[in-house]
């Protein structure tokens, strides 16, 4: 195990030259691409020591709750110890999650797809497997429905997938069924990844765990199927993909831990395009300890997919989320500087009461707060103008369907049409601000941190650098409690630093373990709205004005 | 009624388009590429799409996004294109610079 996290073990000048060629190469990769890789480990050890995997269930078992109402309310990792030490049985897992799927999810409307039968099967198999079932052995896991799942629908909420089955599982959830998760369901999105979970034609599907009476609050997008299916303990744990916010968001509307790696550090073969160049699969997690676990096993080389090739090594995701536990009063793993934004803890309202109270914690686990000030050409050059450069990426692998029928785009048509409407020179200014945009990361704030607090997602999503969501308290409103959280940002493959400051945080207080308000308690007291009642809708100039 | 006008139009010294000119354009590009829009109904705000909503989303972009980028200057000798800007060579042996 190493004694520093990866962040600081990198040539940024060497990378910074190189990009360019890197840049060319992984323009070869394409989600439609064939299947087949095979280089995975089964255990999903890769990059996780022995030493390191033990200290954390270890960590993993100290923290285990006296006793919940059902095993659905586990985190997974908590749900991983104890299938490991056979004191709970995947089948038992799954069922709780279905039950809980069977019950509430009429008025979550979480699900696209549950996979009921498969599950079972899966987890009865498990069984007779052992513990060399791998990390994830038994655990249910809720797939955004733009993930390839073999034979099963994969539709990305649109018409144009509507059909469509899969003949292999996408390279993310091969990985995390080969260690043992068990997919339970593939969940609800935004229509191809763009906003809130809508149908095709902008009926709200999906609401948040924390307001089910109220469809308005939103629930995240574009991953929210995903986030509420965590956040209400319908599965253990989830991914979600991001090119613009779309697991940051979510676990931020949700009270969970989202992380979104850096660019190629997990495969994107199998998953349906939004932008080649911002797409990014990650988990949305209860905690920094899920999202280590998951992104473990996720993490890694794919030689169909050229953007996760030349990188890195994968590192101790697992230790990186595992607080020092001998040292109670300074659990920060790594001496770690934490950039600050001027201003960023200023204001009266909870959010910025659990801003400063995360920056209070933080100092008094050891990470030493440094002011850092973005100069106004970073402000620029991460802006909304520069941001609409993706949408030629959108538009061009959906051309064919474009040509087909423009209905078929139902309510997220806009977005695809405007970028048919960006020229070259256009769309290469866009890439030059890009690598001016890093460069002008890595000297303004990553010259004097090691990460940073982010006050929004996009800058981050446009040039591929990792971000962490964790929530740091709950508001009220007139629906009741609601949390609010904090972005993170690192440099290239900071994933372990990230993890490192969530897992402190995580150790010091309860936020990410206060779950929603439960659904058969709403229900009595008479507090939803009928099933099957109008969500309302949103247009195509809403989704264009959300788009991700 | 015509969308706001883009003041990086009238840096140009030249007359701002109308609506007309750009939805010309516009049917102009989808035709040379093959996309047909006469499927969506003209104007319906029910409907998912329509022809009109299309069109004025597309005019705006033109107005306001593609003359802002296009003005937008960086050094021609800084900074090449990339795509990913986040990719990394394998770590070697030099540190980050001293912390």
């Amino acid at each position: 195990m190493s004694d520093e996290p990866q962040d600081r073990r990198v040539d940024r000048r060497s990378f910074l030259a190189r990009m360019g060629a890197l840049g060319a190469a992984a323009a070869l990769g394409t989600p439609f691409a064939a299947s087949g890789s095979g280089h995975f480990d089964r255990t999903g050890l890769r990059g996780s020591s022995p030493e390191g995997a033990r200290e954390f269930w270890q960590g993993v078992r100290r923290t285990l709750p006296a006793s919940v109402d059902s095993p659905a309310e586990l985190t997974a990792s908590e749900a991983a110890v104890l299938i490991r030490e056979g004191t709970l049985d995947p089948v038992e897992l799954v069922e709780a999650c279905l039950d809980r799927i069977g019950r509430w999810d009429d008025r979550y409307l979480a699900f696209n797809t549950v996979l009921a039968e498969e599950a079972r099967a899966s987890a009865r198999a498990l069984n007779s497997e052992g513990d060399d079932a791998g990390l994830l052995r038994g655990i249910p896991l809720a797939v955004k429905d733009n993930y390839y799942t073999e034979g099963v629908l994969t539709t990305a909420n649109s018409h144009i997938f509507r059909d469509f089955r899969p003949e292999w599982d996408a390279e993310a959830v091969r990985r995390l069924r080969s260690a043992g998760g068990i997919v339970i369901g593939k969940t609800q999105m935004g229509p191809l990844a763009t906003t809130r979970a809508l149908t095709p034609d902008g009926k709200i599907t999906t609401v948040n765990a924390w307001t089910p009476a109220n469809p308005s609050v939103s629930p995240g997008g574009s991953s929210s199927g995903s986030a509420t299916a965590v956040a209400a303990r319908m599965a253990s744990s989830s991914i979600g993909t991001q090119t613009g916010g779309s697991i940051t968001v979510p676990a931020l509307a949700q009270g969970l831990t989202g992380l979104k790696p850096t660019m190629g550090r997990v495969s994107l073969r199998g998953v349906i395009p939004l932008t080649y160049s911002r797409d990014h699969p990650g988990p949305i997690a209860r905690d920094a300890r899920d999202a280590a676990l998951l992104l473990q096993v996720m993490a890694g080389p794919d030689p169909a997919d050229p953007r996760t090739l030349g990188l890195p090594p994968v590192p101790d995701y697992l230790t990186a989320a595992t607080p020092r536990g001998d040292q109670e009063d300074e659990p920060i793993r790594w001496p770690t500087r934490l950039g600050v934004l001027p201003g960023w803890a200023d204001g009266d309202d909870p959010a910025a009461s659990g801003r400063r109270a995360f920056l209070r914690e933080m100092e008094a686990a050891g990470v030493r707060m440094v002011e850092v000030t973005p100069s106004e050409q970073w402000d620029e050059l991460s802006s909304s103008l520069m941001n609409a450069v993706r949408l030629p990426e959108r538009t061009e692998p959906f051309l064919e369907y474009l040509r087909e029928d423009v209905r078929l785009f139902g309510v997220s048509l806009n977005s695809w049409m405007q970028g048919l409407f960006l020229s070259a020179d256009e769309y290469l200014k866009g890439q030059r601000a890009r690598h001016a945009l890093l460069a002008s990361t890595l000297d303004e704030i990553f010259g004097h941190c090691d990460a940073v607090v982010q006050t929004g997602h996009v800058p981050f999503d446009m040039i591929g650098l990792p971000l962490l969501a964790l929530p740091t308290g709950h508001r009220p409103t007139e629906d009741g409690p609601r949390p609010h959280g904090i972005l993170l940002g690192a440099p290239p493959f900071g994933e372990e630093r990230l993890l490192s400051i969530a897992a402190a945080w995580q150790t010091r207080t309860e936020h990410h373990r206060v779950r929603p308000p439960v659904l058969d308690e709403l229900r009595e007291a008479r507090l939803l709205p009928p099933a099957g009642a109008s969500r309302g809708r949103l247009s195509a100039e809403d989704v264009a004005e959300r788009s991700q | 009624m015509p969308d706001d006008r883009s003041p990086a139009l009238n840096t140009t010294g030249g007359r701002a388009p109308s609506d007309e000119e750009l939805d010309a354009y516009i049917r102009t590009r989808l035709a040379l590429i093959g996309i047909d829009l006469s499927v969506l109904p003209e104007e319906d705000p029910d409907a998912p799409a329509d022809q009109a909503g299309v069109h004025r989303s597309i005019r705006n972009f033109l107005r306001n996004t593609v003359p802002a980028l296009s003005a937008y200057e960086l050094d021609p000798q800084a900074w090449p294109p990339v795509l990913y800007p986040a990719a990394l060579p394998p770590v070697g042996e030099e540190r980050v610079g001293e912390r």
